[in-house]
């Protein structure tokens, strides 16, 4: 037993740097594999709803813009995603349609602004072509 | 002169809600009660509509420090309901996750210990070093704190050489740091004087009122599921039960420190023994008709999952048994012949995850005491009504 047995480990930190960054200016990198916002490839989505199906936060909904042309609409509702990343697990195409990257500074001011929004035409896959089908240009672009 | 201090639900001293009715005699707490279901979130109602899949993120946002605990509680059901076999290397990471979720959340009570007990340059450097720990973490599994490493039949990510070699490094920076503040606590004399003697709990009070975890174990009681019911990998890992028989906040903190060690060691002879092969198995939808009861030992103690499957892809029933509500009752007996200023400490020491045990709301009527069970329909009614009432602070003006 001695007094202030927790002195010398303060007084040595004196000299130390700072343990934290100044955040807004430095920023910390994110480690590879880092779970951030999942965002669609629509030229590779073959509308299968695995992924509405396994979300976990019912983040994802597809519906039907115009059946005729099978188009389809995807929104990503970011304010309720929960970035467990099983839609890419469940997406089963290869490479996968459905992403993440990341981008983790994602807040808004508006849920409604956190809306990710996709118009695309339904792929199809070729048995033996390894590449994926033509994406439908105009309307494959996000709008949101 | 007998009179009851309320604290909480709402209290500076408390960081979730619950209600802890003090019946003191000047400054001595002659009797405690406890009331729940203040943070209750039909957790277990929502389970019943989702698939198993998606209520492996469920259950892992029960608690937010034990996440991992909950969801491999929860998968471990499911993987014996499904009569799945899951890859060794598979088992292996998902376990390795759980012993790396039991320093971090270790040395987050200690630095909460340390708080409470007035000790707040303790409280600072413990939190620092957890960071080594969830920054392995993050490069394991994409994520600090819910880490979604768990799917039915294995775990999603794999491990590669450069981090194995970064988990062992981080592991004996860890390890050298624990041992210094083990070293620490036995050296300073102001810490353990604050901490003995507190809260006492003897060993007989802890077997007829059930205690779990560390509480259990600073008794005496050398329960550990790990030891007792070996699940997946620790019969093939060597490590010991962490004790101490002073029964106190002292022991408590003891056999927490004692346990981060012995992860530490699990986790070395994991990364040692990591077996080559799948990390994963494919799994069905659905279950078959049947129940299953599944033990985790969780940082807090004995985590117990039921579930029942009927054939389809949901489970009918999930029923969560969270630690902190083994050791309530325990914490009643801690809190009896305390003082008022040892409140925060004693009922610290079972490191309680309060919203992870709420599993029922009473509804008491403020004036009449009335206990009464509505629907959630009236239930909202009456808050309608309740904030019609309230008065109108729209128009408020900066009066000056």
């Amino acid at each position: 037993m001695r007094i202030a047995a927790f002195l010398p480990e303060l007084l040595r930190h004196l000299f130390k740097k700072p343990a934290t960054i100044d955040y807004p200016f430095k920023k910390i990198a994110v480690p590879p594999g880092f779970r951030g916002t999942p965002y669609l490839r629509p030229e590779l989505c073959i509308v299968c709803k695995a992924c509405e199906r396994d979300c976990p936060a019912e983040a994802i909904e597809i519906s039907d813009v115009d059946p005729a042309e099978k188009r389809f609409r995807m929104i990503i509702h970011n304010d309720r995603c929960i970035h467990c990343a099983q839609c890419v697990d469940s997406c089963p195409t290869n490479p996968k349609a459905m992403q993440i990257d990341n981008l983790h500074e994602i807040a808004a001011d508006d849920r409604h602004k956190l809306k990710a929004e996709w118009i695309y035409v339904r792929a199809v896959i070729k048995p033996k072509a390894a590449a994926p089908a033509a994406p439908a240009a105009p309307a494959a672009e996000p709008k949101a | 002169m007998k009179f009851q201090i309320p604290i909480g639900p709402q209290h500076p001293a408390l960081k979730e809600p619950i209600s802890l009715r003090m019946t003191v005699e000047g400054e001595v707490i002659t009797d405690a009660d406890i009331r729940l279901g203040y943070n209750h979130r039909g957790v277990e109602k929502v389970a019943e509509g989702k698939n198993y899949i998606q209520n492996i993120y469920l259950t892992e946002r029960i608690c937010g420090i034990c996440s991992h605990s909950h969801s491999t509680c929860f998968v471990q059901g499911v993987e014996k309901l499904m009569e799945l076999e899951p890859p060794k290397r598979g088992m292996y990471i998902r376990y390795l996750v759980s012993e790396l979720e039991r320093i971090h959340s270790h040395l987050l009570w200690l630095g909460v210990a340390g708080h409470e007990a007035g000790f707040d340059s303790f409280f600072m450097y413990v939190w620092r070093d957890r960071e080594i720990v969830m920054d392995l973490l993050e490069m394991i599994t994409g994520n600090r704190v819910h880490y979604a490493i768990n799917t039915v039949g294995g775990v999603r990510r794999d491990l590669d050489e450069a981090q194995k070699a970064k988990i062992l490094e981080g592991v004996a920076t860890l390890r050298k740091r624990s041992e210094y503040y083990l070293d620490l606590g036995a050296n300073e004399p102001s810490f353990v004087a604050r901490i003995a003697g507190v809260g006492l709990l003897s060993l007989e009070q802890v077997i007829s009122l059930c205690a779990v975890g560390p509480t259990a174990r600073a008794s005496g009681w050398d329960r550990d599921v790990r030891k007792e019911d070996p699940y997946a990998v620790y019969d093939e890992l060597d490590f010991e039960v962490a004790t101490a028989d002073t029964c106190d906040v002292l022991g408590r903190v003891v056999v927490r420190i004692k346990e981060v060690l012995e992860a530490y060691k699990m986790i070395e002879q994991m990364m040692k023994n990591l077996p080559d092969g799948d990390i994963a198995c494919k799994a069905p939808r659905k279950a078959k008709p049947g129940e299953v009861v599944s033990r985790y030992e969780a940082p807090r103690g004995e985590n117990i999952h039921y579930i029942k499957a009927n054939g389809t892809d949901k489970p009918e029933r999930l029923k969560v048994r969270a630690p902190t509500l083994g050791n309530y009752p325990a914490t009643v007996e801690m809190l009896k012949n305390g003082f008022i200023a040892d409140i925060p400490l004693i009922f610290a020491a079972i490191d309680p995850c309060i919203c992870c045990a709420e599993r029922a709301v009473t509804l008491v009527s403020a004036r009449t005491g009335e206990e009464s069970v509505v629907s959630t329909a009236e239930l909202r009614k009456l808050a309608l009504a309740r904030t019609k009432n309230a008065p109108v602070k729209r128009n408020a003006v900066w009066p000056l």
